[in-house]
């Protein structure tokens, strides 16, 4: 689609993004935490390759900070894992959007996969995309309430006795 | 010399109406009217546009959006700033003006634009519901309801997707609007219609209805165009010299026809449907231009129409004898004053009570004196299917053709809905029915085909 390449292959676009994770290492370095530039450009690619998977555009400045500053103080994160995990965060962030239908916003998307990653999925990435995301994403769809949540019913159900 | 037309560098020819901003882009670059350079700024602008206007829809919590969602948006933003384009003299000043002029500002004059278009829109759908047909076809009436183009004012949603129809148009007109969108589509097809209700209103609301019925007896539920038959109708009729107003060509009329128009060639043809057309405007006092201007437009297809029947020997399905569907041989069948309620009830008690199938009939046969209580009785006394059939044979052929048509046998499927007695009954009517003798049967569903119930 000419719309989205013309959007997407703009290099003035892409230095500026990279030039603005880069400038949230000033930030992050109080958590022993830094991106090179080619980790921020991988990053961009990431962004970008997402965003065209899940037939999606953005404009201006991405989540990519967003994601940076929220997740950077986790003890789950150090050094050795950092650009990964971010690269599959975006991942996971821009595959949610279209599968909560656009019903959340992109605060509380990343605010509600901060919560779970540190608490019930404990640092793994692979229960937040699986397993919490998904019943956020199938609350919303269905009208429920976000934390809603099938397994506190039986929960209960199990300490009435019945089953 | 008024004939004289000023020339462009952009031929107004190649440009679409539905997507008008791309076609002058378009146009203006093949002209040389803008450079390379031009259509990059102008392409930028487009984009930076369309960024502020998801940023809105999304309402600044989503910095990313759908490609399908961001395309509308864009096609929407094009299409308001075509509508702006249009409104200028001539595409070359349009050009000009994308040269100079920014592209939120292009829009912006556009969007007030597209909301004046859409008010008088909505003037033309009140002024088209106030002169509509009284017409029972099924696609026009639906199509001029609140859930047909009355849709469109609801949900026609002007900053995000204005190049839309979102509405539902089943009525087809007699010349149809092609080349537009959104709201200019809205307007243009309202007007249209408009033009198409003001001729039809020189006619009675009978004699177009016997007209469409002469077409097709079902014409409720065809998708036709009451205009073009209105219109071919008072056409032939000014062929023949018979009263325009009333719509009516007899078969006698057409056998004329066809030695008339058999001998023409296609001018001399349009020529005499030139003629025709004349004397319908001084007949029915049209003068209005537009509607004029309307006919003409219509004339080359109705005259296609004529060519082809001519050589197919079809005229009859052109030009439609007029059909009163209340004229055929009908016989009217009344019931006499039903009896009292409590006298009614203690009949079924009795009923209800009785013994032997003969006590019954005796007592219906004496107390049952209208045709409306009969058939409460045959619904309410739970009586044998050989009680129903002693009680029919009493009744006369009418009698039994009015309690089949009251009572029509349907399948199983399509009776699901009815009451337990009233299934009964017809099942047992339709048994009785089958089971008389052929020339019986026939003449009693014959007195039932023409039966009209009071």
């Amino acid at each position: 689609m000419a719309l989205e390449i013309m959007i997407l292959n703009s290099s003035l676009v892409q230095k500026q993004a990279v030039g603005e994770i880069l400038k949230c290492n000033d930030f992050t370095l109080g958590f022993g935490l830094s991106l090179s530039p080619q980790d921020a450009i991988e990053l961009v690619e990431t962004r970008t390759s997402s965003l065209k998977r899940n037939g999606r555009i953005e404009f201006g400045g991405g989540i990519i900070e967003k994601i940076i500053k929220e997740f950077c103080d986790s003890p789950y994160i150090s050094m050795h894992n950092y650009a990964e995990t971010l690269h599959e965060l975006i991942e996971i962030f821009y595959f949610y959007k279209n599968e909560t239908l656009d019903l959340i916003s992109d605060d509380e998307l990343i605010k509600f996969m901060k919560n779970s990653f540190y608490g019930k999925c404990q640092g793994s990435l692979e229960l937040l995309a699986g397993r919490e995301l998904d019943k956020l994403a199938r609350n919303l769809r269905f009208g429920y309430d976000p934390e809603y949540s099938e397994d506190d019913e039986f929960d209960e159900e199990d300490e009435d006795g019945e089953y | 010399m008024a004939n004289i037309e000023k020339r462009h560098i952009i031929n107004i020819k190649n440009l679409s109406g539905e997507f008008y901003f791309n076609a002058i882009l378009h146009e203006a670059y093949a002209c040389g009217l803008l450079s390379e350079s031009d259509i990059e700024n102008i392409q930028l602008q487009c984009i930076s546009l369309l960024s502020y206007k998801c940023e809105r829809y999304n309402m600044g919590e989503s910095s990313s959006i759908k490609v399908e969602t961001a395309e509308s948006i864009m096609k929407s933003n094009l299409y308001t700033i075509g509508l702006y384009l249009k409104s200028l003299p001539d595409p070359d000043h349009a050009a000009a003006e994308l040269k100079t002029v920014n592209v939120s500002e292009l829009y912006e004059r556009g969007r007030k634009i597209a909301n004046t278009k859409l008010q008088a829109a909505k003037r033309f759908y009140d002024m088209v519901r106030e002169n509509r047909i009284d017409t029972p076809n099924h696609s026009y009436n639906s199509t001029l309801s609140e859930n047909g183009i009355g849709g469109f004012f609801k949900s026609y949603n002007l900053d995000y997707e204005a190049h839309d129809v979102p509405a539902s148009i089943d009525y087809q007109l007699c010349n149809p609007v092609n080349d537009l969108a959104g709201v200019e589509f809205i307007q243009e097809y309202l007007e249209n219609l408009y033009l198409e209700n003001e001729f039809c209103k020189n006619f009675a609301t009978e004699n177009i209805h016997h007209l469409l019925y002469g077409y097709d007896e079902g014409y409720e539920d065809l998708l036709i165009n009451i205009f073009e038959q209105v219109l071919t109708a008072a056409l032939g009729c000014s062929l023949v010299n018979r009263n325009i107003r009333e719509l009516y060509i007899a078969e006698e009329d057409i056998q004329r026809l066809y030695d008339t128009l058999g001998k023409n060639d296609n001018s001399s043809l349009m020529l005499r449907i030139d003629k025709a057309t004349k004397d319908i405007y001084e007949e029915l006092k049209i003068t209005d231009p537009l509607i004029q201007r309307y006919i003409e437009n219509s004339l080359p297809k109705i005259a296609a129409n004529i060519e082809k029947a001519l050589n197919l020997n079809t005229l009859n399905k052109v030009f439609v004898t007029s059909i009163n569907p209340d004229l055929g041989p009908g016989i009217h069948f009344e019931s006499s004053a039903k009896m009292d309620d409590e006298e009614y009830r203690r009949l079924i008690e009795e009923l209800l009570s009785c013994r032997y199938s003969s006590d019954k009939l005796e007592l219906i046969k004496e107390k049952v004196k209208s045709f409306d209580d009969l058939e409460d009785v045959l619904l309410d006394a739970w009586l044998e299917e050989e009680e129903f059939i002693s009680l029919f044979n009493t009744l006369g052929d009418v009698e039994i053709a009015a309690m089949i048509k009251r009572h029509p046998f349907e399948s199983d499927i399509q009776a699901v809905d009815l009451s337990e007695a009233e299934q009964a009954l017809r099942l047992y009517l339709k048994n009785y029915v089958n089971g008389l003798p052929r020339n019986k049967r026939e003449q009693i569903l014959q007195i039932a085909k023409h039966l009209v119930m009071d």
